[in-house]
């Protein structure tokens, strides 16, 4: 058995695989955003997915001792997992839209391309050599992926919530890397990227609502229709 | 009492006795799912013991065999059958150390055992020119090839964690520390077995377990020109292939505690009622899961083999990463 083992990548602590586990599960809501068909659903989902970041956020601060971490997932609990949503809801409820029916592939063959694309992004991004204090380097990988999936939400549906729910999983991508690579940043920088996260709020709010003012619906196909 | 539970058993005995318990409670597990099942829906249900009752009806009646049937009609429940009894020889059923069985098969060994016993089958129905025998083999084989990466990916998964790929091993793999049972690889893997248990088991995102109604059948309607003992070997050895399954799930994956660490009779018969146990657990789940779903329109099962595929490969991937670059 011993010299079985020696052949065995080694386990990881629990530390790291808890860590891995909440990274898998932002991962795996950003599929599940791929599949959702209702606007409503993603941003839900984008939701839950927030609300994983602000876990990991404050599982690394309570298990590495790092205080400023504790109010980056506070602030980030509040902000994206409540307040964002929350205003995206709004939108959809005013613009009384609710089956966005905006795929542009089938479910089956999207999850596939998108598995293709965070083979990519893990393989490119584990042959960095980046080791990290305060989390296992595999969630530098599922950060890269969760990145590269949420793009191509953006690419394959065409309506505007879909879009901007892509956009900001993206966000929420980066800020696991940010995790990883950078825990012991400063904690204005990480505010200010949460910052730049409302702006993009408030311009994808204005753009949801002027476009349904005008084109009667929330699909991107119309725009091509707005030539002056 | 005491002298009886320190009875040594030898290590066939204990072979023949994994076999016998498969084959033993396979029936009543399935009558207690029905039974759950019927409760969550508010209906009073079959008895528990319903399926032994069945069987031993189907094994008296006599057999009817559509014309230009060849001797294939009856060969196919037989061998499939056979292959059902075959594989308890090679999992973990009741210890948790390997008996001298268990090394003449892997993980892949049981599994081209359990696809033999599915191709068998279908070729059987495709043997009687019904309509829907005829449908339910080739979808149940179309199935079965989109589901193949799925199980392929997962027994990566065990190959790269214990570097064998026995069920043996791996289920050491997830006793050995809590790290280990908690690990994401595994816990992705053992994920993504649980949706392929849901699908080779007919459950209902795929397919509904109960139904009377032809279209929406995918496993169930292989069967539906037999008659007599060969229906009744084709009934068993699909309870037998569905306890087989969960063995796998509970005893590798998900709880791979409560296994048998000696040859004594005590904990062997110990390891029997918490196989049972078990067993009822995961059913108790799957009418859940049955009573709370709808089931998905043919074409959109793609979807559910992609999730499936998608859980696998991430079990892959974190693998591939924990190497540290």
């Amino acid at each position: 058995m011993s010299a079985v083992a020696a052949v065995t990548p080694p386990v990881p602590s629990t530390f790291s695989g808890t860590a891995e586990g909440i990274a898998i599960l932002v991962l795996l809501t950003a599929f599940a955003m791929l599949r959702a068909p209702q606007s409503r659903s993603q941003v839900r989902l984008y939701a839950f997915q927030s609300l994983a970041v602000a876990a990991l956020a404050g599982y690394v601060a309570a298990s590495r001792h790092v205080g400023d971490l504790y109010a980056l997932a506070g602030l980030s609990l509040v902000l994206k997992a409540v307040v964002v949503p929350g205003v995206l809801m709004r939108v959809l409820g005013e613009a009384r839209v609710d089956v966005s029916r905006s795929q542009r592939l089938s479910v089956a063959s999207a999850v596939l391309l998108a598995i293709v694309l965070s083979v990519f992004g893990v393989f490119v991004v584990g042959s960095l050599p980046i080791s990290s204090r305060s989390l296992p380097a595999p969630a530098l990988g599922l950060a890269a992926a969760v990145i590269l999936v949420a793009f191509l939400l953006v690419i394959v549906r065409s309506d505007v919530v879909s879009q901007a729910v892509g956009f900001f999983s993206m966000e929420n991508g980066v800020s696991v890397a940010g995790l990883v690579v950078a825990s012991g940043l400063p904690l204005i920088v990480e505010v200010a990227f949460l910052f730049d996260l409302l702006v993009a709020v408030v311009v994808f709010g204005v753009l949801m609502r002027v476009h349904h003012g005008r084109a009667r619906t929330l699909s991107t196909e119309a725009l091509d229709r707005l030539r002056g | 009492m005491r002298v009886i539970a320190a009875v040594t058993l030898s290590q066939p005995a204990i072979q023949v006795l994994q076999d016998l318990t498969i084959l033993g409670l396979a029936p009543g597990v399935s009558g207690a799912i029905a039974h759950m099942e019927a409760r969550l829906q508010g209906r009073r249900g079959p008895r528990v013991a319903q399926p032994y009752y069945d069987l031993a009806k189907l094994f008296r009646k006599e057999t009817l065999v559509p014309e230009d049937a060849s001797w294939v009609f009856f060969a196919g429940p037989i061998l499939a059958f056979t292959c059902y009894l075959i594989v308890p020889l090679l999992i973990p059923v009741l210890t948790a150390y390997p008996l001298p069985l268990g090394y003449q098969g892997d993980i892949l060994g049981g599994g081209f055992l359990l696809a033999l016993a599915g191709f068998s089958v279908a070729l059987a129905a495709a043997e009687t020119n019904g309509p829907y025998a005829q449908l339910g083999s080739s979808r149940a084989m179309t199935f079965a090839a989109l589901i193949e990466p799925s199980i392929l990916f997962i027994t990566f998964t065990v190959a790269v964690i214990t570097a064998t790929d026995l069920p043996y091993f791996e289920a050491a793999a997830n006793r050995a520390s809590f790290s280990a049972a908690i690990r994401p690889a595994h816990l992705l893997a053992a994920l993504a077995f649980f949706l392929v248990v849901l699908n080779d088991t007919g459950r209902i995102p795929v397919e509904t377990h109960s139904s009377t109604l032809e279209f929406g059948m995918i496993d169930e309607g292989r069967t539906l020109e037999h008659s007599g003992p060969p229906f009744a070997l084709l009934k068993w050895g699909s309870a037998m292939k569905q306890l087989i399954l969960y063995v796998l799930l509970v005893n590798v994956f998900a709880a791979p505690w409560g296994l048998a660490g000696s040859r004594r009779l005590g904990p062997v018969v110990l390891a029997i009622l918490a196989l049972l146990a078990k067993a009822l657990g995961v059913g108790a789940v799957f009418a859940v899961i049955d009573s709370s779903f709808s089931k998905l329109r043919l074409f959109k099962i793609t979807e559910f083999m992609a999730a499936a595929f998608l859980l696998a490969v991430l079990a892959i991937l974190v693998l591939y990463l924990g190497r540290g670059g």
